[in-house]
């Protein structure tokens, strides 16, 4: 097939660069596309990540272990579904053989109402081991004051929120109303130490952290909610969950875990927008790209006609100038995604070095400068994409091509 | 040996409202080796029957067989065979392909030719080969790398002929080749097309210009598709 191939290839390249300016035009479309699709993709997947990775290391860790049926039950009764102190430890010993753990941190989980003796506002607290929150919870950042220790038994981090509305200052002593793991209310005093921000601010208006230790004395408790696992990377959290099922069913243990993934629901919905969001554009683009490939094979057709008759009067079958057409599609398809690649990924790296910064999005309280990844599935897909529909849009102008009637087609010249 | 047969053979066009006849009822039989000229004045039928022996147009009525092969019930592609390996096509406006070299363009037949078998490395070495004989025939060894652009008249239509022989093709046909030729060129090219059909090269002009005439074995007049004189004569 050599002979035939290197003949149309030659002639189909030929007539590429025959016609520059429609070419290069042509060939700015499917560029322009290939460019828009490799931006907005890369720009998409560094947000699901950072939105991924601020969930993980602000509220959700990787993993979280429960007593069985807190998932299901622990809303209602939450103190009949806490983990045990023997329980806590015999997880703590299971987890820390495997490598790709980071930490395991235990929370302890309340709500009640916090006062400053002149107003009460409702709080989601957790008790927390200050030192491994702090690796847990890199994502939170400290508006104000300072981190919390151990040693500061009735020290109080609040959510940026919370901190404004209640109009206190760093230092103040509130109190906190919760019910005891028995049903009694109990209340203690907590000093705010500082002002903490999570990127949610419908959790920062709610959120009050403690010390474990504080929290289980204000429930009358030694238990813990949930045990928060850590990861080396996100991408091992199905490896290790495997791992540790396994290891929980061998040590006879009825515990529940929820990944990330099951955990965060809101991340899934936005997930599912904004790829139908990227989905819609990509038909858009792909569609605008289509017209002008076809617009240019269809004058291609319209001007060559005779050297259509003329070689289909040499002999060539209707198949081989439609072969011909379609060649020179996928040169256009091929070169205008190899351009819109480079440009492409030349412009995302660019774009992520200068680090602009994007508004606040909505149902977050804070800003960010706009990284976009060079997603190598989304730059092959693209490309390819490219290619496909250079040669799709070129399949009913090739096919006009093919059908004109050949004495007809050399009376045109 | 009889290469061209066409028994009853007519063709219409529908123009507006009103269906013309191109060709009426026509009888022909070409054999191997004629130099036949078709004349008559424009829309007296040259063409068209040109293009019906040519397998580029469907008769509307009667018979066309070219090498033995009936085109009746032929497919596209089975008549594109027979473009390919039985006929070589002269052109009044050459029709070369601009973006190849006057070797490349000789060649191009022979691709579609052996394109479509299992052509290799070896037989592109061949076609080119072939193609450079042919050229040399016509006289345009020093042109191979040409383009059309950088060539005269004449030399495009030398071209033209190269690429019709070869194929080495059973038959010829050259619809008005020196209408878009000086005196000279003109004179040059029929002379260079007499030489190859006394090598045995069948040929089948489509012309009203005197000097073609006079090369002729064999010329029919056609008036209103219809053949007029069929008159064999001794070419000069």
């Amino acid at each position: 097939m050599l002979s035939i191939n290197f003949f149309r290839y030659k002639i189909a390249l030929l007539n590429v660069l025959r016609n520059r300016r429609r070419s290069l035009i042509t060939l700015l479309s499917i560029q322009i596309g290939v460019v828009s699709l490799i931006l907005f993709g890369g720009f998409v997947a560094s947000m699901y990540e950072g939105m991924r990775e601020n969930m993980i290391r602000s509220q959700l860790g990787h993993l979280q272990i429960y007593q069985a049926g807190f998932n299901q039950y622990g809303h209602i009764e939450p103190e009949k579904y806490l983990l045990i102190q023997e329980q806590v430890q015999q997880v703590s010993d299971l987890v820390s053989g495997l490598a790709e753990v980071e930490l395991l941190t235990p929370r302890l989980d309340f709500s009640g109402l916090i006062t400053n003796g002149n107003q009460s506002v409702a709080v989601v607290g957790n008790g927390i081991d200050p030192d491994k929150e702090a690796l847990l919870s890199s994502a939170i950042t400290l508006i104000e004051g300072e981190d919390l220790f151990p040693e500061d038994q009735a020290g109080a981090l609040v959510g940026q929120g919370l901190y404004n509305a209640l109009n206190a200052n760093i230092g103040d002593y509130l109190t906190l109303l919760a019910s005891t793991a028995d049903g009694a209310v109990n209340a203690v005093d907590v000093q705010i130490v500082g002002a903490i921000n999570t990127g949610t601010r419908e959790v920062d208006n709610r959120l009050l952290r403690i010390n474990l230790s504080h929290a289980q004395d204000l429930q009358f408790t030694q238990g813990v909610s949930r045990l928060v696992v850590l990861l080396k990377d996100t991408a091992q959290t199905q490896i290790v969950m495997d791992k540790l099922s396994q290891l929980f069913e061998q040590e006879g243990l009825t515990l529940e875990m929820r990944s990330w993934s099951q955990l965060a629901d809101y991340y899934h919905e936005v997930v599912n927008l904004f790829d139908g969001v990227f989905g819609f554009l990509k038909i858009i683009v792909l569609f605008i790209a289509a017209l002008s490939i076809a617009n240019t094979m269809m004058m291609a057709v319209m001007e060559r006609t005779p050297e259509i008759g003329s070689i289909r009067a040499l002999g060539a079958t209707r198949h081989e100038v439609m072969m011909l057409f379609l060649t020179e599609a996928s040169y256009l398809g091929l070169f205008g995604s190899a351009l819109g690649v480079l440009l492409g990924i030349f412009m995302a790296n660019s774009i992520t070095l200068a680090e602009f910064i994007m508004p606040t999005p909505p149902g977050s309280s804070q800003s960010y400068p706009i990284r976009i990844f060079v997603e190598w599935t989304v730059v092959w897909q693209t490309a390819l994409t490219g290619v496909l529909v250079a040669v799709l849009a070129s399949i009913y102008p090739a096919f006009k091509a093919s059908r004109l009637l050949i004495n007809q087609a050399m009376r045109s010249a | 040996m009889r290469l061209v047969n066409l028994a009853k053979v007519s063709r219409f066009f529908t123009l507006g409202q009103s269906r013309v006849c191109a060709l009426n009822q026509i009888d022909l039989a070409v054999d191997k080796g004629e130099f036949l000229v078709l004349k008559g004045a424009s829309g007296s039928g040259k063409s068209t029957l040109l293009n019906l022996i040519g397998a580029m147009d469907e008769a509307d009525e009667g018979e066309i067989a070219i090498a033995g092969k009936a085109l009746g019930p032929m497919s596209d592609r089975q008549k594109s065979h027979v473009r390919r390996d039985h006929i070589g096509f002269i052109f009044q406006s050459f029709n070369l392909l601009p973006v190849l070299t006057a070797l490349e363009n000789v060649q191009y037949p022979l691709s579609l030719r052996t394109g479509g078998k299992a052509a290799g490395a070896s037989s592109h070495k061949e076609n080119k080969a072939k193609a450079l004989v042919a050229l040399e025939r016509v006289g345009l060894a020093d042109f191979v790398n040409h383009k059309p652009n950088q060539l005269s008249g004449g030399q495009m239509q030398r071209v033209a002929i190269a690429r019709a022989l070869v194929t080495e093709p059973d038959i010829i046909l050259a619809d008005e080749p020196t209408a878009n030729l000086d005196s000279e060129n003109a004179q040059s090219i029929m002379a260079l097309m007499k030489q190859l059909n006394r090598q045995g090269i069948t040929f089948i002009f489509a012309t009203h210009h005197d000097y073609v005439l006079e090369q002729a074995s064999r010329v029919i007049e056609l008036r209103d598709g219809c053949i007029l004189q069929d008159k064999q004569r001794v070419a000069a």
